[in-house]
């Protein structure tokens, strides 16, 4: 599984770096910045998801 | 509005999704109420639902900023202004920021019986900014006074909504704001550690801030950075108060702080709505809208929909869907959102802590003022009760 932003969707809230430290952090701007290359391990997946869900912009997903 | 539904707009707002998804009111506009129409129709079009002044009667002479600028310049003064806000630069003031709740706190430590508003709620966000702004403590007053005479002249003056007199008011007060920091602009320059001088100093790609794009975003701040967190403060510990099986559980563990501040900012929701202008002719919900028509999306209603929550009528601490719009959605997302976050978490922390009993005064009515949902005065009874 891979996570994916887009950052053209992305408005800055915050969300996903607050909820999923190590899979998200912030740029310069507060926009969102992926932490991971590639497919993401197991014991960060619920992370992920939480991330996905809790993202007022639709700017994030899980894909396979 | 009533008081009761002024505490409780989420079956006002309920009524108005099945009813009236699109309910013109006249001499306000049209109001927005479900999620979809809110989001995707009206707050995610900017070039068809413009932030340009004229969305709103603010007293400003020019368009604030960010706030009323609509793409593609917008764009610009986000790019100056988000690193000012970032979590990065916001997490630094958090110690500070919690040292000022302790001392709000100390001030009526011992005393048995406060006013919420006066001794809290409103003193904490202002203190909190112009300490940001480099701005003298001694100059409270007249910036509160500032903020009122914008927000809600009538309430100051008494008179209505609509009065003549409170439109003088408040086009008067915008006077003076622009003058009051023209003149602390006067006496300020780059390299100071405030936001001013970071205000002198932001450059990207050869873009500065001019002197009137400086006056036009404080202006903004004086309403958005004094007002909306108290509003925010009045809901949350009004909610609180009255459900003291709630605020137990914020004692027993404030670990879930972070969540319980995202569940209260979606379900009270303290900037209920924002504002647009059509820039043409078009249609939200089956309901024609004129071009230049003012058009309300209420983004409480948002946040109460059953589209966008399971169990949206339920206060949730572990809500694990949670992805609400109390600070906007697209290009206008609250650019003071991470310090809001920030205040609104240290101040539910450090007080609880402190006083985890508390309850309204009873026999005590109030009414939150529309649109930015603040009380006038929270009579507050300290302690346990009896």
């Amino acid at each position: 599984v891979k996570v994916t932003t887009d950052v053209e969707k992305c408005q800055g809230h915050g969300r996903c770096y607050d909820l999923a430290p190590t899979v998200f952090d912030a740029d310069e701007q507060g926009r969102v910045m992926l932490l991971v290359a590639g497919d993401i391990s197991d014991d960060l997946r619920g992370e992920a998801r939480n991330a996905v869900d809790n993202c007022p912009e639709h700017a994030l997903a899980l894909t396979d | 509005m009533d008081a009761r539904t002024s505490r409780e707009p989420q079956e006002l707002y309920a009524m108005l999704r099945t009813h009236a998804p699109a309910l013109r009111k006249e001499g306000t506009g049209v109001i927005v109420s479900r999620r979809t129409d809110v989001l995707d129709q009206v707050l995610r079009n900017p070039e068809i639902f413009s932030s340009g002044l004229g969305a709103a009667e603010l007293g400003n002479i020019r368009p604030l900023i960010p706030l009323q600028i609509d793409p593609p310049e917008h764009r610009k003064f986000r790019m100056l202004l988000d690193p000012l806000f970032a979590p990065k630069q916001v997490r630094e003031l958090e110690e500070s920021v919690a040292e000022l709740v302790s001392e709000l706190i100390d001030s009526f430590s011992g005393t048995d019986e406060i006013d919420f508003v006066q001794q809290f709620s409103l003193p904490f966000p202002s203190q909190v900014f112009l300490t940001m702004m480099g701005l003298p403590l001694a100059d409270l007053p007249a910036l509160l006074d500032m903020k009122d005479g914008i927000i809600r002249p009538h309430v100051k003056l008494g008179t209505g909504v609509r009065h003549p007199d409170a439109d003088a008011y408040r086009e008067a007060t915008g006077r003076t704001i622009y003058a009051y920091f023209d003149d602390v602009l006067d006496h300020r320059g780059p390299g100071g550690n405030n936001l001013l001088s970071a205000f002198l100093e932001a450059e990207m790609d050869g873009i500065r801030l001019t002197r009137n794009d400086i006056l036009d975003i404080c202006f903004l701040f004086i309403i958005a950075g004094l007002d909306t967190v108290s509003a925010s403060l009045d809901c949350f510990f009004r909610y609180l108060a009255e459900h003291p099986d709630r605020r137990a559980e914020i004692v027993a563990d404030p670990a879930i702080i972070p969540d319980v501040v995202e569940e209260l900012l979606r379900w009270e929701t303290p900037v209920m709505t924002v504002s647009r202008i059509a820039t043409r002719a078009t249609e939200v919900a089956g309901c024609p809208i004129a071009a230049g028509e003012q058009v309300l999306p209420l983004l409480g209603s948002a946040n109460t929909d059953e589209d966008g929550f399971s169990d949206a009528g339920s206060v949730q601490w572990d809500r694990t869907k949670n992805s609400h719009h109390a600070f906007g959605v697209g290009i206008h997302r609250c650019l003071g959102s991470h310090l809001a976050r920030l205040e609104l978490r240290v101040a539910l922390r450090v007080w609880h802590a402190r006083l985890p009993d508390y309850r309204i005064k009873p026999g005590v009515d109030f009414v939150h003022t529309a649109g930015v949902r603040s009380l006038l005065s929270f009579p507050m009874v300290l302690g346990a009760s009896a």
